[in-house]
């Protein structure tokens, strides 16, 4: 059976570049606008790792995190955090906040796809 | 013209002459239907029809030939096609006075038409084709809509008659 | 949505280069909002970061530097100003050319991201270098000869389980490298009742055989790297000696967790001014909204029909459903027209721009005061709308408008006010421009009118109908032509528009406190109620928005004579046309002849009929370019019967009344 990853990002050509990325490597894809409809959606479906964008508006990623992770549907799965800058503090800051990972943009589609293995095994 | 292949084409009658349509412009074919008259329109392109919920026009080639038109009869038939008028595709009704068949038409029995002593303009003939000893005409329709269309009679002429 | 990403970001950049436009002219009325600047700054974060992704590199690049400048504004190292709003919308023009037509737009930037760094301060804020990721403890590698067995041992921060990683993951991708031997530590495990099951407490031992694994573990432990413990030794081929192994057993400590979540504050999120209302809301190609709109529009004529045949049918089954299906089918229509209603504030948005351009190109003080952003339109009215109001607007503001000195002179303020508004009114919108200006001049107005022939000097006319030749083709009073009015092509261009649209367009002025330019539409356009007339053996509609009255015709005008037919209807004199000669019909006219009397924005008119047969619903189809010649008629529709009737263009029917009106009056 395959894995159901959930991507949210505000920008919608984002969502779908990834969309389309993980699906054709047979993956279920679900979205979200921004980091509120995300924890709705990680929350109420099975997820088996999410991928978030930082910035967004009503909700941003580090947020989603960290309530994501106070959910018992939150622990255990792998989120990876698309971020600009790849400086420490950052990292730090997600990383604390519970993110698995990240990915610096701009990324290519086997990068994305290379990452979804790792933290999926999918 | 100069065909590669066969040209595959609907044969109809207008007034006592063949002519050949593009069997892939061809959309249907129908039997008469009420036509709405449009006042001061060209005799050409003078009515309108319905066809499955879409007002489509009506036109007559024979006003183009400069044909003798006869009243409507049980053989009448309404061609409806695909054109192409100022580049813009439009679907219109071409009225028949009886329609044959569908065939082919081979690249070799089609003829140049000639630059005098025809009939009709020429630059409204594509080609003339020949089929079981019968003279078939290949009627360039693009031309033909392009020139006619756009002799719609002005609205002021008849205006002018009902404000008197 | 388009399955070309490239095009999804082009639309989705739209939608955010104009968030990002409304933002900056808030920002200019209130300079000291946080929470606006952060919105700027977001919108530029997302076209960098998508621009980026699908390869549009000069826009990143630029928005880039953009971004930067105004990261000092957000960190508070600069305050907003007019000016550096200005620069900042001159630079989201630049960044709208480089998506739409990058060729043009190169060279321009430079010269705004100057400007842009020179306001924000000349030394620029400099961008974090990247620093070198801290190198995972390695230990001394030993001589090079016997290095291809390498012990690896690692255990994981505590939080690792629950922050999703996957420690038989890790081991898999190390195990991808080479033949190894994994062991568990089960050192650091404690106690059954000091377990917390969401901690990780095991660690692992890799013997690998491997060249190098230095680098590769790097990749393995790319996320964890600063927070684990993780050492790579290589292992020499020979038995432990027990000394080594005890040596080893030291260097296994415990590790006591204890790094605490430290979980912030959420900032607490405000809404900002600026922010997308990700409602659920579907983004839906126009085409389909077409194709709905045609299928609805067929569905009408079908149950026209329907219904028709229900009328003339006893069977009282047959006229229930009838019934129910045009209820159902009425309520269908009015949810699809309800679905390409948009709300005419986005059109409002964008002239916010437009006055605060003006009143710059201008010097002219401008307060931009608008109402009824709510009021929705249809979809592609508004479209056509956009236009003729930013006609108005301009004509408001540079001929409207007077300089200041001239408004203090007259007692008012220096700023000038320009009011745009929309309100229901009936099956009408209503929309408004006003402006506290001079108001327009009648006698200079009658002067040029009478310059350019329109009018003789002793032909009255009532303020209104001078007004209305504002909109005559040519015309201008404007003193000068300035590069943004004078020439007199807007108006009429106008008034042509709003007739196509089937509205009107009235002008009221007070001489010395301003104007107002009226539009009336109605609501939808696809699908119109119409008054079916016959003519001869002709079925016509017209629509009934523009039909004002119906009276008989009286006798004494029946008697075709030459010189004026006028109908006087309560005391003013209307022209009237006999269609059946307008459409050349045959046969004998009809006894008592009926006059439909239609107005538009230029007057009225009365179309002289055989009969009038009763109102219905009309579905407009476009006629092919072989009629759409003919000005007489805007369309043709399906009648209930499965005919073709034709729709009766009364604004140009009006026109051309009013036209042989004058002409006849000189005439005689």
């Amino acid at each position: 059976m395959s894995k159901t990853i959930l991507t949210i990002d505000d920008s919608a050509s984002i969502r779908q570049m990834v969309a389309l990325t993980l699906k054709g490597a047979g993956l279920n894809v679900i979205e979200a606008g921004n980091g509120a409809e995300g924890l709705t959606k990680a929350t109420t479906e099975t997820v088996h790792a999410v991928i978030t964008d930082l910035n967004m508006p009503v909700m941003n990623g580090l947020e989603f995190l960290r309530k994501f992770r106070q959910h018992p549907a939150g622990k255990g799965v792998p989120v990876i955090l698309l971020t600009t800058e790849s400086d420490d503090e950052l990292k730090r800051q997600a990383r604390e906040s519970g993110a698995t990972g990240w990915i610096v943009k701009p990324f290519k589609q086997d990068q994305l796809l290379a990452v979804v293995k790792k933290v999926t095994g999918a | 013209m100069k065909l590669t292949e066969p040209m595959r084409a609907l044969t109809l009658r207008l007034d006592d002459e063949l002519f050949a349509i593009e069997a892939q412009s061809v959309r249907e074919i129908l039997d008469l239907v009420p036509v709405t008259e449009v006042p001061n329109a060209s005799p050409f392109a003078a009515g309108l029809i319905n066809v499955r919920g879409r007002v489509v026009p009506l036109a007559d080639l024979k006003v183009a030939f400069g044909m003798h038109r006869a009243k409507a009869d049980q053989d009448t038939r309404i061609v409806v096609i695909e054109t192409e008028i100022g580049s813009e595709p439009t679907v219109v009704g071409i009225l028949a006075d009886k329609v044959y068949d569908v065939t082919d038409i081979e690249p070799a029995a089609i003829e140049e038409a000639p630059r005098v002593g025809m009939r009709w303009r020429p630059d409204y003939v594509r080609g003339i084709g020949k089929r079981q000893g019968s003279f078939i005409i290949i009627p360039d329709l693009n031309r033909i809509f392009e020139t006619q269309g756009r002799r719609s009679a002005p609205s002021s002429a008849s205006e002018e008659r009902a404000a008197s | 949505m388009s399955s070309d990403p490239a095009e999804t970001f082009r639309q989705e950049a739209r939608e955010l280069l104009e968030q990002l436009e409304q933002g900056l002219l808030d920002l200019e009325q209130n300079p000291a909002d946080a929470d606006l600047v952060n919105s700027v700054f977001r919108a530029l974060h997302t076209i960098k970061g998508s621009g980026a992704m699908f390869g549009f590199t000069d826009v990143a690049a630029f928005v880039h530097e953009f971004e930067t400048a105004f990261d000092r504004v957000r960190k508070g190292h600069s305050p907003v100003t007019g000016e550096l709003v200005a620069i900042a919308l001159d630079a989201k023009d630049h960044v709208h050319t480089l998506i739409e037509d990058p060729q043009s737009a190169i060279d321009a930037g430079v010269p705004i991201l100057e400007a842009l760094r020179a306001l924000v301060e000349p030394d620029r804020f400099p961008a974090a270098p990247m620093p070198a990721a801290k190198p995972a403890p390695v230990a001394e590698p030993a001589a090079p000869a016997a290095a291809s067995r390498w012990r690896i041992r690692f255990h994981l921060p505590s939080d690792a389980l629950l922050y999703g990683t996957n420690p038989v993951l890790l081991l898999g991708e190390i195990a991808e490298l080479g033949p190894c031997e994994i062991t568990a530590l089960t050192d650091a495990v404690p106690t059954l009742d000091a377990i917390d099951l969401e901690d990780s407490y095991l660690g692992w031992q890799v013997d690998l055989t491997h060249l190098d694994p230095t680098a590769a573990l790097d990749d393995v432990f790319l996320f964890l790297k600063d927070g684990m413990d993780l050492s790579i030794e290589p292992l020499v081929d020979a038995a432990p000696t027990i000394a080594q192994l005890a040596a080893e057993a030291d260097e296994v400590e415990l590790h006591a967790v204890t790094e605490a979540v430290a979980l912030r504050e959420p900032e607490g999120e405000r809404t900002d001014r600026a922010t997308v209302t990700t409602g659920t809301s579907l983004r839906v190609p126009a085409e389909r909204l077409d194709e709905l709109m045609d299928r609805v529009g067929e569905l009408v004529i079908a149950q026209a029909r329907l219904s028709q045949m229900a009328a003339h049918s006893a069977d009282p089954n047959l006229k229930t459903v009838a019934e129910e299906l045009e209820r159902l089918s009425s309520g269908l229509r009015d949810t699809t027209m309800g679905i390409r209603m948009v709300p005419i504030g986005s059109l409002f948005a964008r002239f916010r721009r437009l006055v605060h351009d003006l009143s710059r190109d201008l010097d002219k003080q401008i307060e931009f005061i608008t109402s009824g952003e709510e009021t929705e339109l249809d979809k592609t009215m508004i479209e056509r709308l956009a236009d003729p109001l930013v006609h108005l607007i301009r004509n408001a503001v540079d001929h409207g408008l007077e300089g200041a000195e001239a408004r203090v002179q007259a007692g008012k303020p220096v700023k000038g006010t320009v009011r745009l508004s929309a309100v229901y009114a009936g099956a009408e919108v209503t929309i408004s421009v006003t402006d506290d200006g001079a108001g327009l001049d009648a006698a200079r107005i009658r002067q040029k009118a009478e310059e350019q022939g329109l009018l003789t000097p002793d032909q009255r006319l009532s303020d209104q109908e001078l007004y209305q030749l504002i909109f005559a083709p040519g015309f201008s009073t404007a003193k000068e032509v300035t590069s943004l009015s004078g020439r007199g092509v807007g108006m009429d261009v106008v008034k042509r528009t709003i007739d196509g649209l089937r509205g009107k367009i009235e002008l009221s002025t007070v001489p010395g406190e301003g104007t107002t330019a009226t539009l009336r539409l109605p609501l939808t356009l696809a699908i119109i109620e119409g008054m079916l007339v016959r003519v001869g053996n002709g079925r016509y509609s017209i629509p009934l928005s523009a039909v004002e009255e119906c009276v008989e015709l009286p006798a004494s005008a029946d008697i075709a004579s030459r010189g004026r037919s006028f109908l006087d209807i309560r005391g003013s004199l209307v022209p009237f046309l006999r269609l059946r000669e307008v459409f050349a019909a045959s046969g004998e006219p009809d006894g008592h002849q009926k006059v439909v009397i239609v107005s538009s924005s230029e007057g009225r008119v009365g179309l002289v009929v055989d009969q009038i047969i009763g109102n219905t619903q009309t579905v407009i189809k476009q006629l092919s370019k072989l009629h759409s010649g003919l000005e007489t008629f805007s369309g043709a529709t399906i009648l209930g019967d499965g005919t073709v009737a034709l729709i009766l263009d009364t604004s140009h029917l009006v026109s051309y009344g009013q036209a042989q009106e004058q002409q006849l009056g000189r005439a005689a």
